[in-house]
C-alpha cells in the first residue's frame, strides 16, 4: 500500500493546509484527465479524484514536503481506479497478456506496422482519431502511454506509480506504442490516407 | 532513446545506426511523429470548475 512503507512526517494543521494548497491542488487538471482516461466517464472522474484528494489529505503525514507529489498523487488515483471503479468501467474482458506480449513485443511487428503507416498520414488525423485509438487500448496499455507521453513521467516515476519492475514498464510501452499503430493504421486505412 | 532514458553513448550509437539503417530511421521518425501528436491533441483541458469547489468542501467536513 502506497501510504505504510513512507516514513511519517507531523504537520501542524497549518502545514496541511499549505501543502495541500501549494503541492496537491496543482496537479488537480492533470489527475482529472488521467482519471477520465481511466473511467472514461465524466461522473465517475469526478468522484474518482475527489476520494483520491480525500485519502491524500488523510494520509498527507505519509508524503514528505518538497518532493514529487504528482507521482504520488497519481500512484494514489490508479490505486483507487482499481479498487473502487474498475470493476463498474466499461471495459471489455480482461485481454490475454500472454497472447499480446507475444505478438506485440516483437521487432518483425515494429517493421511490419511502420512502412503501412505514414508520418504524413499522421499529421492529417484531428484530434478524434488519436484519441479514439488511445482509448480503445485495454487500460493498462494505455496507462503507461498516458504516464509517458502526456504526462512525461520517467520509467523510474512510472514503476513506484504503477507498482512494476522498470523493465515491465518498458516493455509494456513498447507493446502499448505497437498496439496503438495498429489502431492508427485502421484508422489511416477507413479514411484512405495510405493510398499508394 | 524516444523517452530521454538513453546515456550518452546509446544515443551516440543509435544516431550513428540510424545514419545507415532505414527501417529504424523510419521507425523512430513514426514514433516521435506519434509522442508529438500525442502530446498536442490528448493533453485534455482544464477540470471542471466545480470539481475544485467540491474537493475543497470535502476537505474541510472531513477536517
Amino acid at each position: 500500500m502506497e501510504f505504510e512503507d513512507a516514513p511519517r512526517q507531523h504537520y501542524t494543521e497549518k502545514e496541511k493546509q499549505e501543502v495541500f494548497n501549494n503541492e496537491f491542488m496543482p496537479h488537480v487538471h492533470s489527475m482529472y484527465n488521467f482519471g477520465y482516461r481511466l473511467t472514461l466517464d465524466r461522473d465517475d472522474t469526478k468522484d474518482l479524484v475527489q476520494d483520491t484528494y480525500l485519502k491524500a489529505y488523510r494520509f498527507i503525514e505519509s508524503f514528505q514536503k518538497g518532493t514529487n507529489a504528482k507521482a504520488w498523487l497519481f500512484r494514489i488515483l490508479k490505486n483507487s481506479f482499481i479498487n473502487d471503479y474498475r470493476k463498474k468501467s466499461k471495459e471489455p474482458s480482461k485481454v490475454d497478456y500472454q497472447e499480446v506480449e507475444t505478438y506485440y513485443n516483437s521487432d518483425e511487428v515494429d517493421r511490419q506496422i511502420t512502412p503501412d503507416l505514414r508520418v504524413e498520414s499522421l499529421k492529417d488525423m484531428i484530434g478524434d482519431e488519436i484519441s479514439n485509438a488511445l482509448n480503445s487500448l485495454d487500460v493498462d496499455f494505455r496507462t503507461v502511454i498516458i504516464l509517458c507521453d502526456l504526462e512525461g513521467f520517467k520509467y523510474e516515476e512510472m514503476a513506484k506509480i504503477l507498482d512494476i519492475p522498470i523493465g515491465t514498464v518498458r516493455s509494456r510501452l513498447h507493446r502499448a506504442r505497437n498496439l496503438l499503430k495498429e489502431q492508427l493504421k485502421s484508422y489511416a486505412k477507413s479514411m484512405g490516407y495510405n493510398k499508394a | 532513446m524516444l523517452d530521454g532514458d538513453a546515456t550518452a553513448e546509446q544515443k551516440d550509437y543509435f544516431k550513428q545506426h540510424m545514419d545507415h539503417c532505414m527501417p529504424c530511421y523510419k521507425t523512430y521518425n513514426l514514433d516521435m511523429a506519434i509522442k508529438e501528436l500525442l502530446k498536442k491533441k490528448c493533453c485534455g483541458g482544464p477540470a471542471p470548475d466545480d470539481l475544485v469547489e467540491q474537493i475543497r468542501t470535502k476537505i474541510n467536513s472531513a477536517v
